[in-house]
C-alpha cells in the first residue's frame, strides 16, 4: 500500500498544507508587510528598509533581546541543572514519595498562564503581598518593590523559571527512568557512590535529553510572552520587555503593523540562527567524540 | 458494505448543509428578523456604565421584538487589540470608541465608520463642544457617551479624623502626602501600571501651569516632536516630585487599576486619582459602607506661577459609540445608536445609576436623590470657569499613546531623565 504514489501523497498532503497555510504563507505575509508603512488598518505603501533601519537603533528591541538572553541563561543555568538533580534524585526515592513529589513539582505547569501572572503579582505585591510579609515577619522593614526598575526583571526570571521547571523535570525524570537499572547495579557492585553514579553515568546518557531540552529552554526564553505580558506587560518603562511582547505591543497597540512585522522577520532569523548554533555546537561536540573515540579504539587496535 | 455506509452518511451530510444553507437564506429573505452585534468596552455589565448600556439594550429588544442584540464586552486593553482585528475582517455593527486623534485618526483614515448625519441630533441637547472629538473634516463618525473629569477621590472621614486639610496648592498636596505617609496610610493610590492615569495626571499639572495655552502647546509639540517647552518639562517634573515625595503607593508603576482601586476602597489608601466614571463607587455595594459614603473629590489643586485657577479643570468627552461603515444592518444599528442617545436613555440612566456626568445636558434628570459624590462632579464641571480637552497621551497617534504610556513609568520612578523622556515622546511623533 506504502508503495502507492497516491497514498503516500495523500498522507503527505495534510501535513503539507498546514505547513504552507499555518506557517509558511503567514511568514512570507510577515515579510511583505515588513517592507510597508501598514497600520493594520486601511492602505499602505512601501518604505523598504525603513522597518529594519529604525529597528536597529531601538532600545527597547534590544533591550527585550538582552531580557531574553538572561532568562536563556537563567534556563540553562539555573532551571535546568536543579531540574536534573530533582529528577535525578526523585528517580531514587521511589514508591509513593516519587509520584507525590513528581506531581508537587509538576503542578505549576498545569495552572493556567493567567493564574500564575496574578498568584505572583499578590505575592509580589510591595503593600500587602506575601513575599514583603515574610520578609516582616523576620524582623525586615519589608517594603521592597519588587517590580521597580532595579528589581523587576529579576522578579519575572524568577516566576519564569519556577514556571517552567517542571516541564523540564518531567522529561529529564523520563530519560532517567530509560536508563538501564543494569548500570546502576554494577556500578554499585563495583563500589561506585551515588555521586560518581550521577556523574559517570546518569550525566553522559542523559546528553541527548539534555540537548533536546536545552534547546527548547534557549527557544522558550526568546518566545516567551504570555507571562510578561500579565505580569508587567514590559514595565515598568521598558525593564521587563520581552521581543514577543513588544512586538505585539507596536503591531495592536501602536497601530505600527508594518513595523511589527519587522520585529518578528528579525525574530523568528534569531529564533533560526539560535536553533542552527545550538545544534551545531551539540554535533560538533558529538563528532569531536566520536572521532577521539574511533581514534582511540585504532590505538588500542593497533 | 462499509462503502455502501460511508456513502450513505456522506449522502446525508450534504443534505445538511444544504438544507441549513437554504434554511439562512430563506431567513435573510425574510427580512424581519435582525441581529444587531454590539462590540462594548464595558465588560462589568451588572455595574456602572456596562449596566446602563444593557438596561438600554435590553429595553431595545423588548420594544423591537424582532431584533435581537449580541453584545461581546471587553476591557479597554483588549477591546483596543480585537478592534483592530475587526477592522480587518467585518467591524460589528455597533462598537465603542474614543473620540480622540490617539484612537480614531486611524480608525477614520481606514473608512471603517460609518458617517452620521448632525441633522439627528439637534435635539438631543449634546454640551456644546463635545462632538468636536467624534467630528472629522466636517463629518461626524460617532457620539459622545462622557464628560469625564481628571478627579482626587478621596476619603472624607479619614481626612476629618486624622486633621487633613484639601490641599490649596501642588506644594500642599506633596506636604500633605509626608502626614499621610507618616501614619502609615498610603497617601494617593496611583494605577502606574497602565500609563495612561499617569499621563491624565501629567496632562492635569500641565493645564495648571499654562491654562488656556493648554491645547497649543499640546499640540504644537505633538505636530513638531519638540517637546522642549518650558511648561512640559516642568510638569514632568512635578509628577517626578510627587513620586519622590511618596504621594504614590509603593510599587505604583506595576499596579493595576482594580489593585489601585482596592487600596482605597479598603481605606488601605486615602485618595485615589482616576476619572469621574468611578463615581459609581458611592453606590456600589461592594465596598464597606462607611468608605463609599465618605468618598468625596477635590480636583488638581493649582501650582505657583501657573496660569490655571482652582476652577480650571482638567475634564474631556473620551468615550462614546459609532456604527460600522461595513454594517449590513446599518439603518437599524443608526435606529438603536440614535434610541441610546436619546436624552432619556444613556444621560438618563447614568446619572441614576451614578456613573458620572454624560456628554449631554443632565440637569432634567436631578432627582434629589443624587449621592454627594456626584453633586461635587456636577458642581466642579459647572463652576468650571475653563476645562482642559483631551489629555496629552490621546493627543497625538497611537505610536505617541504607547511610548508615553510607557515611557512616563521611567521618568517618574527615576530610571529616565526628564530630557531623556521629553526626547524619547517627542521622537514617537516623528
Amino acid at each position: 500500500m506504502y508503495s502507492n504514489k497516491f497514498v503516500i501523497f495523500s498522507l503527505v498532503l495534510p501535513g503539507l498544507l498546514l505547513f504552507l497555510f499555518a506557517i509558511l504563507t503567514p511568514i512570507c505575509l510577515s515579510i511583505y508587510y515588513g517592507f510597508t508603512d501598514y497600520t493594520g488598518m486601511g492602505t499602505w505603501k512601501m518604505v523598504g528598509w525603513e522597518n529594519y533601519r529604525k529597528l536597529m537603533h531601538d532600545e527597547a528591541f534590544w533591550m527585550s533581546l538582552r531580557n531574553s538572553l538572561f532568562l536563556a541563561i537563567g534556563f540553562i543555568c539555573i532551571q535546568h541543572p536543579l531540574a536534573l538533580i530533582v529528577a535525578a534524585v526523585l528517580d531514587k526515592i521511589k514508591g509513593r514519595g516519587e509520584n507525590f513529589f513528581r506531581c508537587i513539582y509538576f503542578i505549576p505547569n498545569v495552572i493556567s498562564v493567567a493564574v500564575i501572572a496574578y498568584l505572583w503579582k499578590f505575592i509580589y505585591n510591595p503593600d500587602f503581598g506575601l513575599l514583603n510579609n515574610i520578609i516582616k515577619a523576620f524582623g525586615g522593614k519589608g517594603d521592597i518593590n519588587w517590580f521597580s526598575a532595579e528589581y523587576a526583571i529579576w522578579s519575572v526570571l524568577v516566576v519564569l523559571i519556577w514556571h517552567g521547571f517542571g516541564w523540564g523535570m518531567l522529561i529529564y525524570y523520563t530519560g532517567i527512568k530509560n536508563i538501564d537499572p543494569v548500570l546502576y547495579e554494577a556500578a554499585s557492585i563495583d563500589g561506585a557512590d551515588q555521586k560518581t553514579m550521577f556523574l559517570k553515568i546518569t550525566l553522559p546518557l542523559m546528553k541527548p535529553v539534555i540537548q533536546v531540552n536545552v534547546t527548547m529552554a534557549v527557544i522558550s526564553a526568546l518566545k516567551q510572552m504570555e507571562t510578561v505580558y500579565l505580569l508587567t506587560n514590559g514595565g515598568p518603562g521598558n525593564r521587563t520587555q520581552f521581543a514577543a511582547n513588544y512586538l505585539y505591543q507596536q503591531a495592536f497597540k501602536a497601530f505600527k503593523y508594518g513595523y511589527g512585522n519587522a520585529i518578528s522577520v528579525v525574530f523568528v532569523i534569531i529564533c533560526l540562527v539560535t536553533t542552527v548554533v545550538l545544534n551545531g555546537i551539540f554535533a560538533e561536540r558529538d563528532e569531536r567524540k566520536q572521532k577521539r573515540g574511533k581514534r582511540g579504539t585504532a590505538v588500542y587496535e593497533g | 458494505m462499509k462503502r455502501k455506509a460511508v456513502s450513505a452518511v456522506m449522502a446525508a451530510a450534504m443534505v445538511m448543509t444544504m438544507t441549513a444553507g437554504a434554511g439562512s437564506m430563506a431567513l435573510a429573505e425574510e427580512g424581519e428578523k435582525v441581529t444587531l452585534k454590539v462590540f462594548s468596552n464595558l465588560p462589568d455589565r451588572k455595574n456602572g456604565q456596562g449596566l446602563v448600556e444593557q438596561m438600554i439594550i435590553d429595553e431595545y429588544m423588548k420594544e423591537n421584538e424582532n431584533v435581537t442584540i449580541e453584545v461581546e464586552a471587553l476591557d479597554e486593553e483588549a477591546y483596543k487589540t480585537k478592534f483592530k482585528a475587526y477592522s480587518m475582517e467585518g467591524m460589528p455593527d455597533v462598537v465603542s470608541i474614543w473620540g480622540q486623534p490617539a484612537f480614531l485618526d486611524e480608525v477614520v483614515d481606514a473608512g471603517v465608520l460609518a458617517e452620521l448625519n448632525p441633522e439627528d441630533y439637534t435635539d438631543y441637547k449634546f454640551i456644546e463642544g463635545s462632538l468636536n472629538g467624534f467630528t472629522y473634516d466636517g463629518k461626524l463618525y460617532g457620539l459622545p457617551r462622557n464628560t469625564d473629569v481628571a478627579c482626587i477621590y478621596y476619603n472624607q472621614k479619614m481626612f476629618e479624623d486624622n486633621g487633613w486639610e484639601i490641599p490649596e496648592t501642588y506644594d500642599d498636596l506633596l506636604a500633605l502626602a509626608e502626614k499621610i505617609s507618616a501614619k502609615d496610610i498610603i497617601p494617593m493610590a496611583m494605577d502606574g501600571g497602565d500609563g495612561w492615569p499617569m499621563a491624565v495626571y501629567l496632562s492635569d499639572v500641565l493645564f495648571k501651569l499654562t491654562g488656556e495655552d493648554y491645547s497649543a502647546v499640546v499640540s504644537n509639540a505633538v505636530s513638531t516632536g519638540d517637546f522642549s517647552d518650558e511648561n512640559l518639562k516642568k510638569a514632568t517634573e512635578l509628577l517626578k516630585a510627587a513620586a519622590d515625595a511618596k504621594l504614590f503607593q509603593n510599587g505604583y508603576d506595576s499596579q493595576d487599576y482594580g489593585t489601585a482601586m482596592n487600596l482605597f476602597t479598603n481605606a488601605q489608601a486615602a485618595m485615589f486619582y482616576m476619572g469621574s466614571w468611578e463615581a459609581s463607587m458611592a453606590l456600589n455595594e461592594d465596598i464597606p459602607e462607611e468608605i463609599r459614603k465618605n468618598i468625596r473629590i477635590f480636583t488638581m489643586p493649582v501650582i505657583d506661577g501657573g496660569k490655571a485657577s482652582a476652577t480650571d479643570i482638567t475634564a474631556w468627552n473620551g468615550g462614546g459609540y459609532a456604527v460600522s461603515a461595513a454594517s449590513k444592518v446599518k439603518e437599524e444599528a443608526v435606529r438603536f445608536l440614535n434610541y441610546m442617545y436619546q436624552p432619556d436613555k444613556l444621560s438618563k440612566y447614568g446619572w441614576e445609576n451614578g456613573v458620572g456626568m454624560s456628554a449631554q445636558d443632565q440637569s432634567p434628570y436631578m432627582t434629589d436623590n443624587e449621592t454627594e459624590l456626584q453633586m461635587q462632579i456636577v458642581e466642579a464641571v459647572n463652576n468650571a470657569t475653563s476645562v482642559s480637552g483631551t489629555p496629552i497621551n490621546d493627543c497625538g497617534l497611537s505610536a505617541f499613546k504607547t511610548s508615553i504610556e510607557s515611557e512616563i513609568q521611567s521618568v517618574s520612578n527615576g530610571s529616565m531623565s526628564v530630557d531623556d523622556f521629553l526626547s524619547a515622546i517627542g521622537a514617537a511623533c516623528k
